[in-house]
């Protein structure tokens, strides 16, 4: 058909599947072996869709809301806003009076009520800027997981590229970005682009929370160990837990502010209240067999042990909110994985 | 007269359409394609997946359809076949299809794809599921109407805007071309013999439309694999066979058509069929689609070279240019409805490896360009995919020697021939189909027509349907597909969000 006949490309031809059988007895250069392949168009298996499930129903409440309006929301601006407006008559009076004073005085407090909004207009921009970037890093997630299942090659070029954006400000990640921006530009697979960028863009960072969360697990349960009383520890674990959420969050490249942190606690506490019971099947062996024998050490090491798991447990229902893509080419980390020393005999 | 003729078709098209939608939520589904592109197939796959998806799915069982969202995401509650609204369409026989498919009383062995359709049947589907969307949450339903015919019929659509002397200049330039000469040479020669400016006569008439359709009947052989063969009717006669409407050919009409001339009464037959015959055919069934999939069997132009792809163009290209593309508002929804999601499928995707897919979408893409332009000008959306609404092989590695290739297994088609080989129907066989090109031009470039057996880069063989496996229960687990449920999100997934 074509003009190359030196070229050697395979011919079209038939393999019978007995001859392969009775393959064996040919010589070795002619022998042909038939290996069936895995399915690729097999279903993914209904456990990881689940688990992806879970977290994005978890995004949805919190970090991807639809609404920025609820009537909680409601309440709060409205109750901000009287406060603002108190506020105001008060600054209003205040000027009043220090111009009657002294002018100089007047213009003083003109200069520091200027000064006053300009820092709360960047605090709330900075606010909105955060809940933004956080409400993206999520959707992307939900559209990296459709279009992993598609297998969306132009969907998937798009949004690798959006990650690669989203990680622009990080040196160390310079050298991953530039391949994966490579890889958009050849014929890749969508699926396998985003399982490309997963490996060499988001691993490293799963490796950071990771160890984050272990060094959270590990301070939350010396700190119980010994705190002197239950009100400092459980404070202190309260404290971790957030400083843990933030910090991952951040790795992830959000940059939650305050009204940010708090939908993504929303979202995180979504995903440990439906994870925290599958997972109390699955490691509550583990959990009992861990607390019996620090236990019988003391007490206090036993509960060490618990509050460190408590804050992994939340670590990792982090990690699977802020993540910017589903766990697909590797496998989610659980409580063992982050914090082996929790398991280990006695010492916490 | 034509005019006149538009418009009472235009304003029958309105008030049908605006029945439609004070009747309800439908869904007119278009499944286009020319004839053994799989749509029979495709329409009882689908109806089967949907049918499946509607029952209480087994515990365990893994979801067949993971893509198609309201199914993957628990809402489809139901999927019942319905009465179909028009009383005078025979309905698809579903039942009887998928019999077919599966063997049905006589056991797996007898499992075949159907026959050629033969006439016009219709079904309609009726999903229940419900809404997550905001304000029109809740249970709610959609209906699917969906029409199967003999794809031979499509190539008529055409001919609508087409008058007797352009067609008849048309074909007979068509039949001078290489590829076709030899195919075409019987009616060629007797086509000298007459004077189409000679009186009128029955007998000349007759033999002038037989050997024309002798020639379009050649054409179409699996060896040529020619599409762009107007008018439909000649293939596949329908009830109408023998009528006058079916009685004429294209003549030279240079010499004008003075009246009671031979040329005059093949020109009256021809409006005839045109009013007769292609435009209710249109009217009924193709004016009012809201969502369109064209199904191309790109493979069995491939296997028969360059010349039966460009054939495949132009008809495909001709084809589509008589539907109604565009974004769908109110408005166009009362009174002019648009299809407004177009899907281009190359069927029997498990004829060759997955590895492969990609470029055997690129070849459908670079068919069907000029059509999938126009569409999307008009702000239709539009998708292309390989697909396998019945998925008859799987897929394995050959080893031998030092060569590893990627091939597919399954059991071809008594009388299938790859690499000096005839299959017995019986044998499962694994083939390695040869490699697509990776630029899809270079499949357009050339004059080869039916290139034989030993000389093609790739030889794609038809199998036979799967073997049925049967579940726990006792019945059949659903048919084994690839990307039927990225089709069915594309189609309909939106409406039920």
């Amino acid at each position: 058909m074509t003009d190359r006949p030196s070229e050697r490309t395979p011919r079209p031809r038939a393999f019978r599947l007995e001859d392969a059988d009775l393959g064996a007895l040919a010589p070795e250069r002619d022998r042909i072996v038939v290996e069936s392949q895995p399915d690729v168009f097999a279903q993914p298996d209904d456990e990881t869709r689940d688990q992806e499930e879970i977290v994005e129903s978890a995004q949805k409440k919190g970090i991807v809301a639809r609404s920025l309006m609820s009537w909680g929301g409601l309440f709060w601006s409205a109750a901000f806003g009287l406060v603002t407006l108190a506020m105001g008559l008060w600054f209003d009076s205040l000027l009043a009076n220090l111009f009657a004073r002294t002018p100089a005085l007047g213009w003083i407090g003109v200069a520091l009520i200027g000064a006053l909004v300009l820092a709360l207009l960047v605090l709330a921009g900075r606010e909105v800027s955060g809940v933004l970037r956080q409400k993206r890093i999520g959707q992307m997630h939900i559209a990296l997981a459709r279009a992993r299942e598609t297998d969306d090659t132009a969907a998937a070029r798009t949004l690798v590229r959006d990650l690669t954006a989203l990680y622009a400000s990080r040196p160390d990640t310079a050298r991953a970005r530039a391949h994966v921006l490579d890889l958009t530009r050849e014929i890749v697979d969508g699926r396998d682009l985003i399982d490309i960028a997963e490996r060499t863009l988001v691993m490293p960072l799963d490796q950071t929370v990771q160890h984050e969360i272990a060094r959270a697990a590990k301070r939350v349960s010396v700190v119980t160990a010994i705190s002197p009383r239950a009100i400092v520890d459980l404070l202190f674990v309260a404290a971790q837990a957030f400083r843990l959420v933030r910090r991952i969050s951040e790795i992830y490249g959000g940059r939650p502010g305050m009204v940010g942190f708090l939908r993504l606690l929303r979202s995180v506490g979504a995903h440990l209240a439906i994870t925290g019971g599958m997972a109390a099947g699955d490691s509550l062996v583990q959990q009992v067999l861990g607390h019996g024998i620090a236990a019988k050490l003391s007490a206090r090491l036993g509960e060490g042990v618990l509050n460190g798991m408590l804050t992994a447990r939340v670590g990792l229902s982090a990690m699977a909110v802020c993540r910017p893509m589903p766990f697909a080419a590797e496998p989610s980390p659980g409580v063992k994985d982050v914090a082996p020393f929790l398991f280990r005999s006695g010492e916490p | 007269m034509p005019l006149l003729s538009n418009l009472t078709q235009e304003a029958f098209i309105a008030a049908r359409s605006l029945a439609d939608y004070v009747g309800g939520t439908g869904l007119r589904l278009g499944v286009t394609g020319l004839s053994r592109a799989g749509k029979t197939v495709f329409i009882t796959a689908l109806v089967e997946a949907l049918l499946a998806a509607g029952r209480p799915a087994a515990p365990g069982r893994r979801n067949p359809l993971p893509v198609f969202r309201v199914h993957a995401e628990g809402r489809l509650m139901r999927a019942n076949l319905e009465p179909q609204p028009d009383d005078a369409v025979p309905r698809f026989a579903y039942e009887n299809h998928l019999a077919s498919l599966t063997g049905g009383e006589g056991g797996p062995d007898a499992r075949h794809w159907p026959e050629s359709t033969r006439r016009i049947s219709e079904l309609r589907l009726t999903l229940e599921f419900e809404r997550k969307s905001g304000w029109r949450s809740g249970s709610s339903s959609l209906t699917l109407d969906i029409v199967d015919y003999p794809g031979e019929w499509l190539l008529d659509l055409p001919l609508l805007s087409k008058s007797y002397a352009q067609w008849s200049q048309e074909t007979l330039e068509a039949s001078a071309a290489a590829a076709r000469a030899p195919l075409a040479a019987d009616w060629r020669g007797y086509l000298k013999t007459i004077d189409p400016a000679g009186p009128a006569s029955e007998d000349i008439a007759r033999k002038a439309a037989e050997l024309f359709t002798a020639y379009l009947r050649a054409s179409r052989a699996d060896k040529y694999a020619l599409s762009t063969l107007p008018p439909g009717r000649f293939l596949m006669p329908g009830d109408l066979e023998g009528s006058p409407a079916l009685t004429f050919a294209p003549l030279p009409t240079e010499g004008g058509s003075p009246s009671g001339s031979l040329a005059a009464m093949m020109e009256r037959r021809y409006e005839a069929y045109k009013t007769h015959v292609v435009r209710p055919f249109f009217r009924d069934h193709f004016a009012r689609l809201d969502r369109q999939i064209v199904l191309v069997d790109a493979l069995s132009a491939l296997n028969s070279g360059p010349a039966a792809v460009r054939d495949l163009e132009t008809a495909m290209t001709d084809v589509l240019m008589a539907f109604r593309a565009g974004r769908a508002s109110f408005l166009t929804t009362l009174f002019r409805p648009r299809v407004d999601r177009i899907l281009f499928a190359a069927t029997k995707a498990d004829h060759l490896h997955h590895t492969s897919h990609d470029r055997l979408e690129a070849i459908l893409r670079h068919l069907t360009a000029r059509a999938i332009a126009r569409a999307e000008g008009v702000g239709a959306e539009v998708d292309v995919i390989a697909l396998a609404a019945v998925r008859a092989t799987r897929e394995a590695s050959v080893r031998q020697g030092r060569e590893t290739l990627d091939a597919i297994v399954g059991t071809p088609l008594p009388g299938e021939t790859v690499g000096g080989e005839t299959f017995d129907g019986a044998q499962e066989v694994a083939i390695f189909p040869g490699s697509l090109p990776a630029d899809p031009r270079t499949v357009f470039r050339g004059d080869a027509l039916a290139i034989p057996e030993g000389e093609a880069d790739y030889r794609f063989v038809r199998f036979r349907p799967p073997v049925p496996q049967v579940d726990a229960s006792g019945g059949f687990q659903p048919l084994p597909h690839i990307r039927l449920d990225r089709a069915i999100e594309f189609l309909f997934g939106d409406r039920m969000a």
